[in-house]
């Protein structure tokens, strides 16, 4: 027995925890549901020491609040005054200068697109907020980068902090601030500042660290002195990461700033997102979707310009003569053009969208709530609370027995015997513990088994260390009384996830065999990828309505996209030798996707699958909007009641569950690697 | 060049440890130890990695110095810790007599701007400076104006032969041109010690030989004195007045071109000169016994000092006694035994 995978002691350590979980539930029933009374207060003493904490900076924070009001304030005068003419032929020459004539014409196309849907002067107020807080974000972004660069014994806490930063979910952040700069516009503009800042940061140290060691030493045998190193010669040589790092402030500004309309206080576009979809307005809130979609693309890809190697020349007399035009126009004409928000020209579209909508639901209502239901009652409900529970005569036609338990465990042990026996032990051990984990629902998992199970699992993964982390951020959870609702958001986020990597890697897998269906993702992909999470709501409502499924969906449109671009990348970079060794070996096409191409893809999709996680969770939290249970409804009742012990404690869980799964899947990906020498 | 001279560069027992706290533990094993090896021994026990020991020699002014070794010899690092862009962990490293291992930043900067010159192996140009910027950014640090600072910076790049490539950028040259790029940044401010790490050794063999005849000729018209790291022992051969041979860390052998190829001092030296065609590389004076009292034998072939082997060998195949080595207008300066010319070669003597 000493030969022993490393796989299979730790599957089986967590198949004997599980089955004594399961043995003794019955006597020991403090193994499934952990007692309330051994719970610590920690929520609340969270919550005690933010507020004692947050009194302390408050009156800094209002003033620096008080501070930030007037560009607020100008920006926003000068936005939404200036001409919209002279607005629209500013960004043409702007878009033509980055971009030459497409990106003009999108430009172009963008702004008509927002100026007739009526939704101008919103647009403008939100613009007004990125364009004070991505200045923000870029400084202090830009100050981390350049000081974690100079002082190599911070760095590795500025890494860990920014990796923080990067799974705490969104609204984790409004909470506390909203108690210290209280409602209002403010509070949009510093979490959006806070939370496009890391981006800014870590793509300026990797730029900086990137930076070649000769060019670093060429400067300094030319006699320069560290500011001119670091000025003259190092940022300008990293100025391509420096840019991705800029594009990435951007959309994460403006997505920000969107999400932040749920506190309100503004009138921007998000508000009227969220204005609208309580008014079961899709019509229009479909419109405003499209507008933010339309500014995320102009603003993405404009910015994106700026990341490329070789940028064409584009004659700045066109810019020139373009914002002539603006002017001219503005000047000839301001007193005969409309108010910018009078426009109106979608509103019969979007009130014929209600129609057909309304008109369409109630033709398939009888497949759409098939679909739901049969989605939620086969699938999601028995991963939740497990077969024998969610097999009910009233939904599957008759009722789970123990007889049925241990025909499914007898089913699971003979499999993984087979498996066993083939000399595969950890994939046997693993298929045991599926069933069991099948019978018992994620939900109402036992949590010494969760415990035990992650620790293995992070053993495995990448060693003790993480192992010892994994426990012991986990019994965080679980001592302060979040781990009903975390395991919750483990189900519907581990459902999602689950459905991404099985979608998501059959996409990815054909658009890596067929360029013609890549050429078809591609767009689409991009495209969700751009839009902010906020607006992958709205159509999953429109059809499906608040609950459960529609939070589901929705959390697979968003999370499913790395998952395809890393399965495609991984499939399609085998290096030709490698290719072209299979070819003359005499391998089919199939053989050479399963023998070469997929073992050397794994790393790559093993990254998918952890940027797929990592979405899920992001969109967990938002998706509470629109309905789910766990973490995620937590955060978001927090917001509303200004409780900051509840919202930083149930953010942190969340942060901790997506540290925990970035780490292990890393650690996998990263094992790989190394295998493959990579 | 006299003795009595300060030489242009003077390093002492120079050692560059790499790890965890390298100062310490270089001194404890320095003073525990008697030997360099010894040392180095402990040093890598304890996982430090002491890539260069116990390095010393002196550089004449106007020397053109080589330091020759394979990948991981500790070259590199050698040459950096004389830059000072490495910080020497051990010994003591003298610039025209001025000790740079305790140089103030301030002063760092200073030598730098006035006295230092480096060439690098992959170049090091900056990629959003032109070529003319690139020649002219030693001097923009030292803040001179823009119109003087480009002048200057045009007469260099018409040295290194790049005369209108001045508004490119490096992305648009090729290897070879870039790497002129990197010779005029290095001289543009009038160096008297010039580094070149590897220059060449990137570039393809044709372009490589062009710049090292190139490079040859501005060392003539420049007189600085150089220390030129390479791995190619031909290169070495070809350029040096003196090479040092450094493996592991310790330099092996310091000496003439011909005392590497004729007398290498163990056989990892030897291992190197052995491709080499040694005849065009030695002179006569490497194996003639000097002085004017010897006996020789009839035939006078005209053997002089400065012949290479493979001329000398040519004139003496047919001959077995001692033959006379004579200056230019004749008088004799030595003998050299035919024998002792294909010994040195390593021909076996039919």
């Amino acid at each position: 027995m000493a030969s022993l995978s490393k796989g299979s002691i730790a599957a089986l350590i967590a198949a004997v925890v599980g089955a004594l979980c399961l043995l003794l539930e019955s006597s020991l029933p403090w193994l499934v549901k952990f007692p309330a009374a051994w719970v610590l207060p920690a929520t609340d003493w969270v919550g005690a020491f933010m507020e004692w904490f947050l009194a302390l900076i408050k009156p800094t924070a209002r003033a620096f609040s008080a501070l930030m009001f007037y560009p607020m304030e100008a920006a926003n005068y000068v936005l939404s005054h200036t001409p919209w003419p002279l607005v629209i032929c500013a960004t043409t020459a702007l878009a033509w200068t980055l971009g030459g004539v497409r990106m003009a014409l999108m430009a172009v196309v963008g702004l008509g697109f927002v100026l007739a849907s009526g939704y101008w002067p919103e647009s403008m107020n939100t613009l007004a907020l990125v364009a004070v807080s991505v200045p923000l974000a870029l400084i202090i972004g830009g100050g981390i980068g350049i000081l974690a660069n100079e002082y190599p014994r911070i760095r590795q806490p500025v890494q860990t902090v920014l990796d923080i930063m990067q799974t705490v979910p969104t609204f984790a952040y409004l909470t506390p601030l909203l108690v210290l700069f209280g409602f209002g516009p403010v509070v949009g503009l510093i979490a959006s500042a806070i939370y496009a800042a890391p981006p800014m940061a870590r793509n300026v140290l990797l730029g900086l660290e990137r930076v070649e060691p000769e060019i670093k030493e060429a400067a300094i045998m030319a006699g320069g002195t560290r500011l001119q190193q670091l000025f003259q010669c190092e940022i300008p040589s990293a100025g391509q990461q420096i840019m991705v790092g800029v594009n990435q402030c951007l959309m994460a500004a403006l997505s920000m700033v969107i999400i932040a309309a749920v506190i309100g206080g503004f009138d921007d576009i998000g508000w009227e997102v969220l204005l609208t979809m309580r008014k079961a307005q899709f019509g229009q809130s479909l419109l405003a979707g499209l507008v933010i979609v339309i500014f995320a693309i102009l603003i993405d890809r404009m910015s994106g310009t700026l990341t490329q190697d070789r940028r064409d020349r584009h004659d700045p007399r066109v810019a020139w003569g373009i914002l002539a035009l603006g002017v001219v126009v503005s000047a000839a004409f301001w007193g005969s053009v409309q108010q910018p928000g009078t426009y109106g020209l979608f509103n019969p579209v979007a009130d014929s969208v209600d129609r057909g909508l309304s008109s369409f639901t109630s033709a398939n209502a009888e497949f759409l709530t098939a679909l739901k239901n049969n989605v939620l009652f086969y699938v999601l409900l028995p991963m939740r609370i497990g077969l024998d529970q969610a097999v009910l005569p009233f939904t599957w036609g008759f009722a789970w027995t123990p007889m049925m338990s241990a025909a499914l465990f007898a089913a699971g042990a003979a499999a993984g015997a087979v498996f066993a026996l083939r000399g595969q032990m950890a994939l046997g051990v693993m298929l045991l513990i599926a069933a069991g984990m099948l019978e018992t629902g994620i939900s109402q998992l036992p949590w010494p088994f969760v415990l035990v199970g992650a620790g293995v699992l992070a053993w495995v993964a990448s060693g003790r260390g993480l192992a010892v982390l994994t426990v012991v951020l986990l019994a965080t959870i679980l001592l302060s009384g979040l781990w009903e609702r975390a395991l919750l958001s483990l189900y519907l986020s581990g459902a999602a996830v689950f459905a991404c990597a099985v979608m998501g890697g059959a996409i990815g897998l054909a658009s890596a065999v067929s360029p013609g269906v890549w050429r078809v993702v591609r767009p689409i992909c991009d495209m969700l990828q751009t839009i902010p999470l906020f607006v992958f709501l709205i159509p999953v409502l429109m059809v499906f309505q608040i609950g459960e499924f529609s939070a589901f969906l929705a959390i697979i449109a968003y999370a499913i996209v790395p998952m395809i671009r890393y399965t495609r990348h991984g499939l399609v970079s085998t290096p030709d030798e490698m290719i072209e060794a299979a070819t003359a070996s005499g391998a089919t096409t199939w053989q050479m996707l399963k023998d070469i191409r997929a073992p050397y893809a794994a790393p790559s999709i093993l990254l998918g699958l952890n940027q797929t996680i990592l979405y899920a969770f992001a969109m967990l939290v938002i998706a509470a909007l629109i309905g789910t249970t766990g973490l995620g409804q937590s955060i978001y009742l927090a917001l509303g009641q200004a409780d900051v012990g509840l919202g930083i404690s149930a953010g942190a869980a969340m942060a901790i569950l997506a540290l925990i799964a970035d780490r292990m899947v890393q650690g996998f990906a990263e094992e790989r690697r190394k295998a493959l020498g990579l | 060049m006299t003795g009595s001279e300060t030489p242009a560069i003077t390093c002492r027992n120079v050692w560059q440890v790499f790890g965890n706290n390298a100062d310490s533990a270089l001194k404890e094993a320095l003073s525990q130890h008697e030997t360099p090896e010894a040392a180095a021994q402990e040093l890598r026990g304890k996982g430090l990695i002491p890539a260069v020991q116990d390095a010393s020699f002196d550089v004449k002014e106007g020397e053109l110095f080589v330091i020759m070794g394979l990948s991981g010899s500790g070259k590199s690092t050698l040459i950096r810790c004389i830059s000072h862009l490495l910080h020497a962990t051990g010994g003591e490293i003298r610039i025209d007599g001025e000790n740079i291992v305790e140089a103030s930043p301030k002063r760092l900067i200073e030598l730098r701007r006035k006295k230092l010159g480096m060439v690098f192996q992959h170049f090091g140009l900056f990629p959003h400076m032109t070529v003319a910027e690139n020649v002219a950014y030693p001097l923009r640090v030292q803040g001179v104006k823009k119109k003087q600072r480009l002048a200057k910076a045009q007469e260099v790049i018409e040295l290194v032969g790049l005369g209108g490539r001045e508004k490119n950028f490096p992305r648009e040259l090729s290897g070879g041109q870039r790497q002129r790029v990197g010779i005029a940044r290095s001289l543009v401010a009038d160096c008297s010690v010039w580094f070149l790490d590897e220059p060449f050794s990137a570039l393809d063999p044709l372009i490589r030989r062009q710049l090292q005849d190139e490079f040859l000729e501005i060392q003539a018209k420049l007189k600085t004195t150089i220390v030129f790291i390479t791995h190619d022992i031909n290169e070495a051969l070809k350029l040096a007045d003196r090479i040092a041979i450094m493996r592991d860390g310790k330099v092996v052998q310091i000496g003439t071109p011909a005392d590497i190829v004729l007398r290498p001092v163990d056989d990892y030296v030897r291992e190197f000169s052995k491709d080499v065609a040694k005849g065009q590389h030695a002179h006569v004076s490497s194996v003639m016994q000097p002085g004017e009292h010897h006996v020789y034998g009839a035939d006078d072939p005209g053997l002089r000092q400065d012949m290479t082997l493979d001329a000398a060998l040519a004139r003496c195949m047919e001959l077995y006694e001692p033959v006379p080595v004579r200056t230019e207008d004749g008088k004799l300066v030595g003998v050299v035994n035919p024998a002792d010319l294909a010994a040195a070669l390593q021909v076996e003597q039919g």
